[in-house]
């Protein structure tokens, strides 16, 4: 198995995975995440504010800093943050690590300098190896509560273990290939598909949450919205 | 038709009529109530990412002994989400079964939180328009 790996990676299948597949995956993944997100910003309608007597107004009492941050705790206390405060820490930790690890790690940004002459920022070796590790236990975390909690494993569907699958192999092929504990040539060639193939779900799979939370938090007027939004669903 | 005429109130007439006569399941009001919410339908099954994370919101989860059917996910995935995979073919059994998680397992009082910002009420009030439409709903004197 390994040697047949060793051999595939000097073949033409490695350069056309690094070469034209990863075009297609990044055409179908940028031109994906466009019309998909046009399709569900024309799911939405622009809706008349409503407008209050200036003389009807209840405005409050001022509130010192103290007194505003008191309350504000105690909001959060009763959300999903105080509620659930260990998941969330994950959700937000695994959210940020598994969308600034690939961007911002120095092999990608090598690459891109040498393909076309820019990069961007990079991190450390040694925070990115961190934040993989970050998003593999978060992963882990995940598998686990997905399969032992029954609120979630009553939920749960084939679906939703491979797309954990499908979001954590990049990772820990990536990690395994800077760290060659297996054969290299093996982990890189499975690392560069998975990642493509990552990118070609994203607009068409539940992945496609990284548009939707934005649209229904910053566009659509809700209790919950955030910012000023002054659309709503057009159903 | 003599039952008919000594019921007073009007609605509960034609409720239990209702009751009566579609002890078959009309799947074509019930396709037609799928077809017309179609987006909504699809777009809230598709962005759930089965987190459980509305579970404490919903206050029927939290004093029932936090018992996974009164999840408000749960509710809408299994009621809404389970017509629309089935293409409302569904028989009275599971209409009933629907009725039981849209009408006794909520209340709708609409607090429920998702995380993504799914409208899961709405949802749920769409299960309760097909349960109606086909004569399944709370009988609240039974």
């Amino acid at each position: 198995m390994t040697t047949f790996f060793t051999i595939l990676s000097h073949t033409v299948l490695l350069d056309f995975i690094r070469g034209p597949l990863a075009w297609i995956s990044f055409i179908i993944f940028g031109l994906g995440l466009i019309v998909q997100t046009f399709r569900l910003v024309n799911l939405t309608q622009k809706k008349e504010t409503r407008h209050f007597a200036a003389d009807n107004a209840f405005v409050p009492e001022p509130l010192s800093m103290r007194e505003r941050f008191s309350r504000r705790l105690a909001f959060l206390k009763i959300t999903v943050i105080g509620n659930n405060a260990c998941m969330v820490m994950f959700s937000i930790l695994f959210h940020v690590c598994l969308v600034a690890t690939p961007i911002f790690l120095l092999g990608h940004n090598v690459l891109l300098d040498a393909s076309f002459g820019f990069s961007f920022i990079s991190f450390s070796e040694k925070t990115s190896d961190f934040m993989t590790l970050v998003v593999l236990m978060c992963g882990l975390v995940f598998f686990l509560r997905r399969l032992l909690l029954p609120r979630v494993r009553i939920i749960s569907t084939t679906y939703d273990f491979i797309l954990l699958f499908v979001a954590m192999t990049p990772f820990l092929t990536g990690f395994l290939a800077h760290h060659p504990a297996l054969n290299y040539h093996m982990m890189i060639t499975v690392h560069i598909l998975s990642g493509e193939l990552m990118l070609v779900m994203i607009p068409f799979s539940k992945f496609f949450h990284m548009v939707f939370f934005f649209v229904s938090r910053f566009m659509i007027i809700n209790e919950y919205s955030m910012g000023h939004p002054k659309r709503s669903w057009r159903f | 038709m003599a039952v008919l005429i000594r019921v007073s109130k009007p609605d509960v007439v034609f409720a239990e009529h209702l009751m009566r006569t579609k002890s078959e399941i009309n799947t074509d009001s019930i396709k037609s109530i799928l077809k017309t919410n179609k987006k909504q339908i699809k777009l809230g099954l598709a962005m759930c990412a089965h987190c459980s994370l509305c579970a404490e919101s919903c206050f029927l989860y939290v004093t029932k002994g936090n018992d996974p059917e009164y999840m408000p996910s749960y509710k809408f995935i299994n009621s809404i989400g389970r017509l629309y995979r089935k293409k409302g073919k569904v028989d009275k059994q599971a209409l009933e079964e629907i009725r039981d998680l849209v009408f006794e397992k909520c209340v709708l009082c609409t607090r429920c939180y998702c995380p993504f910002g799914i409208d899961i009420p709405s949802l749920i009030t769409l299960g309760r328009s097909v349960c109606r439409s086909q004569g399944v709903f709370r009988e609240y004197d039974k």
